[in-house]
């Protein structure tokens, strides 16, 4: 136990040390932070930003709905002062004016023109051609003060008086939307989809990085030669073990370090938000139980062994990084394929789909976390789903331990899978 | 304290394609500088590592200090120098140590000031500049060669094992190695090491072990060796003009296979092997009497080089073996 110890101590220590761990650890709540806050500041400066300036609306109603879309325009365009111009015709001079209104907005004198003719009342249609057609927010504002504007036309059309169309019309809906579970309500739909999401992609880029952070560990003892001296103080399974746990303690490490200073940051977004002028969410993170938190430890950690130890034989088992990453390509292939399974698990908790991959071994310790955020998982599952993966667990270190024994000291040697697999069956060359 | 520092009986190794080690059995007495000679190939390194517990044997044992190889803290009192030699070469120099001397079981503290000594002593810190606090792949190869050589003698072990430690080794850490190993062996340490350099062996070792195609060829003490293998052997040296006469006289003699039986041209002098039962002073008035110039004259014991040649012949690996002694 006291060579363990040295072990995990030299594994740990050797790499909180370095300066990528330090600069990660800092910048990794700041790029967790940007990303809670960032997409909200970019779409609300995007909204203001859209100028739908120097808009050419030929009306040829004969209602007056053009000059209506114009108000209703320069109501939700006043920031940027539009320049609207309404030029009422008739349906006969309609194709000319239109032909002119395009050399306008090839000359770029205009962005662009609205066409409201005789079926906008009747059908409900309207054109748009302009420079900025490709831009969403931009035709969604046009589209916008058409339909508005429309409703009131067909209301006054129906008889309503103007001033209680223009009140009664003037209506703004916030909706929230709630998770509902069999404990009751929860936090928002949206924010425990992409908490599961965070929580998943945390759990699949912990393991991917720091697994390929052993592989490149074992690589490097091997052919710097180092292991032999190593070996002739403590046995390769110890030597195996404190290299897998002190590893995994540098990604728990950093992950505490991650969740904890993202915590400051969630709660302190509000200030931040307001500072640059974003309108904060209106979604609260869903409650984490301490049974959900500790559901969540145990699939890192089973996770992390069953992942870490393929990665450690899959250095043992090669020459140099070339052909370690060429060898670590089918194990960095089923997570991927977790993540792969992500989105449709995502939108669909309950198929079975879902179900399958959060049971498989090697994909479940990134599904079925992010399948317990979008939903409520019968317990059943859930135990066989972890049995599955302590059982993947317990045989890959098997495996890996009689791997890494003979691998270590074959230098300069390819090992073929067969080789491998005598290897596994033997416990030795 | 137990007779023998180490003990081992009819081990032997076989993997797939070949046999590396073949029920080989060595007495290694406390406080001896013991040789392990053969060939590259001749399976060194696989019997070494036997010892170390790094592989399993598939037959026979091995007793260390009068205990198994298998018991727990036994390999604590080994210090091993692998043939093919490295340190994690990120890590800073003291660091490293440290960490090999925990392996051992020294604690941190003593494990400082142990470094503190060594490092001293290898010139590794000067009133300058102290290496200890430099990463490893900053240093000189000869530099990282004394931290590694460090490294295997920081715990003071009581049994060590030097595989090849002359090899890539410049003149001053080999004369370096060799002060510490005589070293040791005053202060009652028993020292093992292989070589394919039987002058090396020669000067250091009290006893010694050939081993070739994996097999035990002979074993015993240095002139306990020599004294088996020589007493028939003549080492002459002639002065200027005279080496082409004494050729003539030479050949002429190994063909009618009366006097003489092998003669090895060392360049400076010639060391020749008689004939069971032959007179050196025939061999002497021969010379002279062709007008040969002889400045040297002497009966001698054949080198170690000469025995290993003679026993292990210039075909001591196995077909299909290499790599590793």
């Amino acid at each position: 136990m006291a060579k363990l110890w040295v072990v995990i101590k030299r594994e740990y220590l050797e790499r909180v040390r370095t300066k990528w761990f330090i600069i990660a650890t800092i910048f990794g709540p700041l790029f967790f932070g940007s990303i809670m806050i960032v997409p909200g500041y970019i779409s609300a400066r995007t909204v203001r930003d859209s100028k739908i300036g120097n808009l050419r609306i030929l009306d040829a109603t004969g209602t007056g709905l053009g000059a209506r879309v114009a108000a209703k325009m320069a109501v939700s365009q006043q920031a940027v002062g539009s320049a609207t111009q309404v030029i009422t015709l008739s349906s006969a001079a309609l194709t000319e004016a239109e032909s002119t209104a395009t050399i306008a907005v090839m000359q770029k004198k205009d962005q662009g023109y609205l066409v409201l003719d005789s079926t906008t009342l009747t059908r409900l249609t309207a054109r748009y051609a302009g420079s900025n057609a490709s831009a969403f927010g931009e035709t969604q504002a046009v589209e916008n003060a058409v339909r508005q504007s429309l409703l009131q036309t067909r209301l006054e059309q129906a008889g309503l008086d103007a001033q209680r169309v223009d009140s009664l019309t003037k209506v703004k809906v916030n909706m929230s939307v709630e998770k509902i579970d069999e404990k009751g309500r929860g936090g928002s739909g949206m924010a425990s989809a992409l908490f599961g999401f965070a929580i998943a992609f945390l759990l699949y880029f912990s393991i991917i990085f720091y697994g390929q952070n052993i592989m490149s560990g074992v690589l490097d003892e091997k052919t710097s030669r180092v292991s032999e001296v190593v070996l002739s103080s403590v046995g390769p399974d110890t030597l195996l073990a404190g290299k897998i746990l002190g590893v995994g303690a540098v990604g728990l490490t950093q992950q505490i370090a991650w969740i904890g200073s993202t915590a400051l940051v969630w709660k302190f977004r509000a200030v931040v938000m307001a500072k640059l002028g974003v309108p904060m969410p209106a979604f609260t993170l869903p409650p984490i139980s301490i049974g959900m938190l500790c559901l969540l430890v145990a699939y890192f950690v089973l996770g992390f062994l069953l992942y870490a130890s393929l990665f450690a034989a899959v250095g043992a088992i090669s020459g140099d990084q070339q052909e370690a990453r060429q060898a670590a390509a089918p194990v960095t292939m089923m997570l991927v394929a977790a993540m792969v399974f992500a989105q449709p698990v995502l939108f669909a908790p309950t198929s079975t789909l879902a179900k399958v991959v959060s049971l498989i071994p090697v994909t479940a310790p990134v599904i079925m976390p992010l399948r317990m955020s979008a939903t409520q998982v019968p317990a059943l599952e859930i135990a066989l789903s972890l049995a599955g993966v302590a059982l993947a667990c317990a045989a890959a270190i098997w495996a890996s331990a009689r791997i890494y024994r003979v691998g270590l000291l074959m230098t300069g040697k390819r090992l073929s899978i067969a080789n491998v697999l005598l290897i596994i069956k033997l416990g030795r060359s | 304290m137990t007779e023998l520092a180490l003990d081992i009986r009819g081990i032997s190794k076989r993997y797939a394609e070949h046999t590396a080690v073949r029920s080989l059995s060595l007495a290694v007495p406390t406080g001896a500088v013991y040789g392990l000679l053969g060939p590259n190939g001749a399976g060194k390194t696989t019997s070494i590592r036997m010892i170390l517990n790094i592989i399993a044997p598939d037959t026979g044992t091995v007793t260390i200090l009068g205990r198994s190889n298998t018991d727990p803290g036994i390999l604590d009192q080994i210090g091993y120098l692998p043939e093919e030699r490295g340190l994690y070469k990120k890590m800073q120099v003291h660091r490293v140590l440290r960490f090999l001397a925990e392996l051992k079981g020294v604690d941190a503290k003593e494990a400082d000031r142990r470094i503190h000594q060594w490092m001293e002593r290898f010139d590794l810190t000067t009133a300058g500049k102290d290496w200890g606090v430099a990463k490893l792949e900053e240093l000189s190869r000869g530099m990282q060669q004394k931290v590694q050589f460090i490294g295997t003698l920081i715990h003071d072990p009581d049994l060590v094992i030097l595989d090849e430690p002359f090899s890539g080794l410049d003149p001053i850490n080999a004369q370096a190695l060799k002060d510490t190993v005589v070293e040791l062996k005053k202060r009652g340490k028993t020292v093992i090491f292989s070589t394919h350099l039987m002058d090396n062996a020669e000067r250091l070792c009290d006893s010694v072990c050939i081993i070739a195609r994996g097999e035990k060829v002979l074993d015993g003490t240095v002139s306990g060796v020599k004294a088996e293998h020589g007493g028939n052997n003549v080492a002459l040296a002639v002065g200027a003009g005279g080496t082409e006469v004494l050729a003539e006289v030479l050949a002429k003699l190994l063909a009618d296979h009366t006097m003489i039986e092998k003669v090895d041209d060392s360049n400076r002098f010639f060391e020749i092997r008689l004939q069971a039962g032959a007179d050196p002073q025939a061999l002497l008035r021969t010379i002279i009497a062709a007008g040969v110039p002889v400045q040297r004259f002497e009966l001698v014991q054949p080198s170690l080089h000469q025995i290993f040649l003679e026993k292990v012949g210039a075909t001591g690996v196995e077909p299909g073996m290499s790599g590793h002694g």
